[in-house]
């Protein structure tokens, strides 16, 4: 505050180097007014939505503000795509979670961080009937489901050569049939 | 300027959120004060998105992602003040019924529409099927109308419904990429809405149907407001507010704030309440 005569009346802007600073008339609060790309706060201390990082190294070393890490699986029309400070991802799309969205949602599978969506995560649609507790989800890597006993294929839908009755929900049974009057 | 927090002198202003504060800029006419804009809050930790005015109680509201909240403050220079607090993930566009003396709200993660009281209370979800990326919100207070937009990439579309949630149905999904921003005229009956994804500015009066492009190669609007003959939009790539002659399909002027980053939701804040009523207003 210039107005007032004395020697310290004008201080050094608390701000990153370069950044211009303004007083707040009602709360004589100091804000840094221009802080660099992808920071902000008052003292330039956070990261811009979009952004994550410590630029003062508040909680920690200094990790200065980068463009959220969501291995492409975030839409850039989205706000809010990733925590400012931690970067753990939050709008993670195409069947994908996790911190980096660098996984498979439950009951999908395959490979997140494929460059094809067609590649990427696909549902499991385990069979109810062939699923051990009718569970909708499936090995993430090869997206087999848990078959109850006898039963094959990667969602459990049909039953192993040589035995039958899938729709009794417990498994199939051995066909045991004559090996003498059959043809397979 | 100095971007410092102050009251909001009298005439008709825009507000604009631009991450961690509320801008205004006064109007002339149609024209930007520029010289003149300001802060008119200062919310440093905050990344603010959708921004509504109340011309009843000359109230500014806006949502808020890092903390996900609704807050309020008086444009005069009062304190913010948080109205919702609980159950909110991703609150963006925000709209008021000024003569019912409500709010909407449309929330991205939880995919719903809810409706409340401006102090909070008496909250209910009036929408919460069929949205994948909802975010702009408008009301038409006279007619007791609602108009949202859902971004979905797959099947973007902008609906309307009344105020209840009742009557809901798609007025556009032909030909719409991003639709980020949406804004209602009351006097030409014009729902305009800006799209990052087709480029376009357009506008449809919602009961005759007819739609015409307003202005094409526009680079990334994000909110919309109209004022008069013109639309102002904010956009992602100019980190500016751009206005729009909405009768010659040119643009007319540009502010660009001071500090470089992405500008969010945008309003108009009129002087002056529109005169009218609704069913809200009176029961």
């Amino acid at each position: 505050d210039p107005t007032r005569g004395t020697s310290d009346d004008c201080q050094p802007c608390p701000c990153p180097t370069g950044v211009t600073c303004a007083v707040v008339p009602k709360s004589k609060e100091v804000v840094c007014t221009n802080c660099p790309v992808g920071t902000t706060g008052k003292r330039c201390e956070l990261c811009d939505d979009g952004y994550f990082g410590d630029p003062l190294g508040q909680n920690g070393p200094v990790r200065a503000c980068h463009i959220c890490k969501c291995s492409d699986n975030i839409d850039p029309n989205a706000v809010g795509n990733c925590n400012r400070e931690t970067g753990e991802c939050l709008k993670c799309i195409y069947n994908t979670a996790g911190f980096f969205c660098d996984r498979c949602q439950e009951g999908f599978y395959g490979n997140a961080l494929a460059p094809n969506v067609a590649d990427k995560c696909k549902a499991c649609s385990c069979s109810p009937l062939g699923t051990v507790g009718k569970q909708s989800s499936c090995s993430q890597v090869t997206g087999q489901c848990q078959c109850l006993p006898n039963v094959a294929e990667r969602n459990c839908s049909a039953c192993q050569p040589g035995f039958f009755n899938l729709q009794s929900g417990n498994g199939c049974e051995r066909c045991d049939c004559n090996p003498i009057g059959s043809n397979n | 300027p100095r971007p410092d927090v102050d009251a909001l002198p009298p005439g008709t202003h825009l507000l604009f959120a631009q991450s961690g504060r509320i801008d205004h800029v006064p109007l002339e006419g149609y024209d930007m004060k520029k010289k003149d804009a300001k802060a008119v809050l200062h919310l440093p930790e905050k990344v603010i998105i959708g921004v509504a005015y109340d011309c009843v109680d000359k109230m500014v509201y806006w949502t808020e992602i890092t903390s996900p909240s609704i807050s309020r403050a008086s444009i005069q220079g009062g304190e913010p003040t948080a109205v919702i607090r609980s159950d909110l993930e991703s609150p963006e566009g925000i709209a008021i019924d000024h003569l019912g003396r409500t709010m909407f709200w449309t929330d991205s993660l939880k995919d719903r529409i809810e409706v409340a009281s401006l102090d909070g209370t008496q909250r209910r979800v009036i929408i919460d099927s069929d949205l994948v990326n909802p975010r702009a919100i408008i009301t038409d207070p006279p007619h007791g109308n609602l108009y949202w937009a859902d971004w979905n990439r797959e099947a973007p579309k902008i609906e309307t419904s009344y105020m209840d949630g009742s009557n809901r149905r798609v007025l556009i999904k032909d030909n719409l990429g991003l639709p980020n921003g949406l804004t209602y005229d009351s006097p030409s009956s014009l729902l305009c809405w800006a799209d990052a994804g087709t480029h376009k500015v357009e506008c449809m009066n919602p009961s005759r149907g007819d739609r015409s492009e307003v202005m094409e190669g526009i680079r990334y609007p994000f909110g919309v407001t109209s004022y008069g003959k013109n639309i102002y939009y904010t956009d992602w790539q100019r980190d500016s507010v751009v206005a729009v002659d909405r009768y010659s399909g040119k643009e007319s002027d540009e502010m660009q704030p001071q500090k470089r980053t992405k500008l969010y939701g945008i309003t108009t804040a009129y002087s002056q309440c529109p005169s009218g009523q609704n069913y809200c207003s009176v029961n």
